[in-house]
């Protein structure tokens, strides 16, 4: 494991209003961020986080609309429970909570996410690399679908 | 413990009266700690019916795979009545075609617990008010029936059954349920390390035989998610990451759903224990949504439930 921590961002795709922010997210993330655009945050299954972490990833960034300003009316508001008490069950499993953010946007706040993403890096730069549900074996390979990404 | 006579009865009588087509309620298994769920179709088959601790299962798993149109009576304890109810708002099942015997709970015995508090093998066991009189090949003993209880049934918060059509015999005093798992406050109080630790003790030793997910009411899915092939889940193998996976996301789909009957972890092979998670991601819905699985025939689970009310609770 490199120095820097690894880690996805789920991204809803109707969370960024600005163009560049979007681009930004496409082009231009730093190499040890993954990023999965979703259609909306109601898409990002509690799997899908639980697969980051086995899959070796340090954190996990979720990043969707504000309440009211949900794409598909209400999706968010579903993520928002389930993924909320998936990542109080991870942290009751033992993993540390600050593992998993949530960042709800508004579509005007442009630029924020660029912060997000810097802020989210050092929390987990001063956790340290996370090994809890980590499923990996030494030589990288689990022996299923999980290859180091 | 409902007076095994009346029972009886009442079986036969809404069976000749045609009110149902068939009872579901548990027999003698073929040893004597265990009872094994058995489908009366007979007013004169009601004699097979027996009432005592050793019924393991929870009858309500059983309701998903019958017929649609047929009227079915079912035997029912607190946590089946829970679970027939939070299956009923989960339109699994339809309420109209079941006629519920309500039944007096005093809790499911633990047989493993009680083969490992004797010597020996156990020709028979009969239960005397508080204590269980075990018959071994030359001795005889008597066990607080307390000790031997399983985890689910010393936790339950509601033994007696809810929403049923007729109960036979009398509701015993309760005095002092726990309204929260000592087993969660338990493991709560240790600290992450040491949680995960336990955690993965339990999970790592599971053997993906599937049977807590057959023996759960509320695991009725025709298709799991670890039986997906595209895509796949979670690994499929024994392997740390496959059961981790398969631990986490069981008890996660049954946050707001599991009726803590045990049964899970009664059916496992392996002893593993389960309901630590379960009880906790319940608790936590009674917290934040109020919401108690099984308390009436109208609230939808949490997850499947969810309104603007919640922007309160959307901190960033
Ligand atoms: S998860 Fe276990 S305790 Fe909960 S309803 Fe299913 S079988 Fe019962
Ligand atoms: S574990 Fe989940 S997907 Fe599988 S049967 Fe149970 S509820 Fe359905
Ligand atoms: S019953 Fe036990 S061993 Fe079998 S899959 Fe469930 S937890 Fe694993």
């Amino acid at each position: 494991m490199s120095a820097k921590p690894h880690f996805f961002l789920f991204q809803c795709q109707y969370c960024l209003a600005a163009s560049d922010d979007q681009h930004w997210v496409e082009n231009d993330l730093p190499k040890n961020v993954k990023l999965i655009k979703t259609p909306c945050t109601g898409r990002i299954s509690p799997m899908f986080v639980l697969n980051a972490f086995q899959s070796g990833a340090d954190g996990v960034l979720i990043s969707g609309c504000m309440p009211e300003k949900c794409h598909y009316i209400k999706g968010n508001l579903g993520a928002r429970r389930q993924l909320d008490e998936f990542a109080r069950l991870l942290a009751y499993l033992g993993m540390q909570p600050e593992r998993v953010r949530f960042v709800w946007m508004n579509v005007s706040e442009r630029g924020r996410i660029q912060q997000e993403v810097v802020d989210f890096e050092a929390q987990l730069a001063a956790l340290g690399p996370s090994e809890k549900f980590a499923a990996i074996s030494a030589s990288g390979n689990a022996g299923g679908r999980y290859g180091q990404y | 413990m409902a007076n095994i006579d009346a029972l009886r009865q009442e079986v036969s009588r809404v069976l000749s009266e045609k009110i149902v087509d068939v009872v579901l309620g548990f027999e003698a298994g073929s040893l004597p700690t265990r009872n094994q769920p058995v489908f009366i179709h007979k007013a004169k088959e009601s004699k097979r019916l027996v009432d005592n601790g050793f019924g393991s299962n929870n009858l309500a798993a059983l309701l998903a795979q019958r017929p649609k149109d047929e009227k079915i009576g079912v035997i029912c304890r607190g946590c089946e009545s829970r679970a027939i109810r939070a299956l009923t708002v989960e339109q699994q099942l339809n309420r109209e075609n079941l006629y519920l015997i309500g039944v007096p709970c005093r809790g499911i015995i633990d047989w493993r617990a009680l083969e490992r508090a004797v010597d020996g093998e156990i020709l028979a066991v009969a239960e005397d008010g508080e204590d269980l009189l075990v018959t071994l090949k030359d001795d005889e003993k008597k066990l607080a029936r307390a000790e031997v209880l399983h985890s689910a049934c010393r936790n339950c918060r509601q033994p007696d059954p809810v929403g049923t059509d007729v109960l036979i015999g009398e509701l015993p005093a309760r005095e002092g349920l726990a309204q929260r798992s000592p087993d969660v406050a338990a493991f709560l109080g240790k600290d992450a390390d040491a949680r995960y630790a336990i955690f993965s003790e339990e999970a790592e030793r599971c053997i993906r035989c599937y049977a807590c997910r057959e023996a759960c009411p509320m695991c009725y899915c025709t298709e799991c998610f670890v039986d997906h092939i595209t895509p796949r889940w979670s690994e499929s193998m024994v392997s740390k990451g496959g059961t981790q996976a398969w631990h986490i996301i069981r008890a996660f789909h049954q946050t707001g759903r599991c009726v803590s009957c045990g049964a899970c972890e009664r059916a496992c092979p392996m002893e593993i224990k389960m309901e630590y998670i379960t009880d906790r991601l319940n608790e936590d819905m009674q917290d934040m949504y109020g919401f108690e699985v099984g308390a009436n025939d109208s609230d939808q689970p949490p997850f499947a439930a969810f309104s603007l009310d919640d922007r309160n609770r959307f901190k960033e």
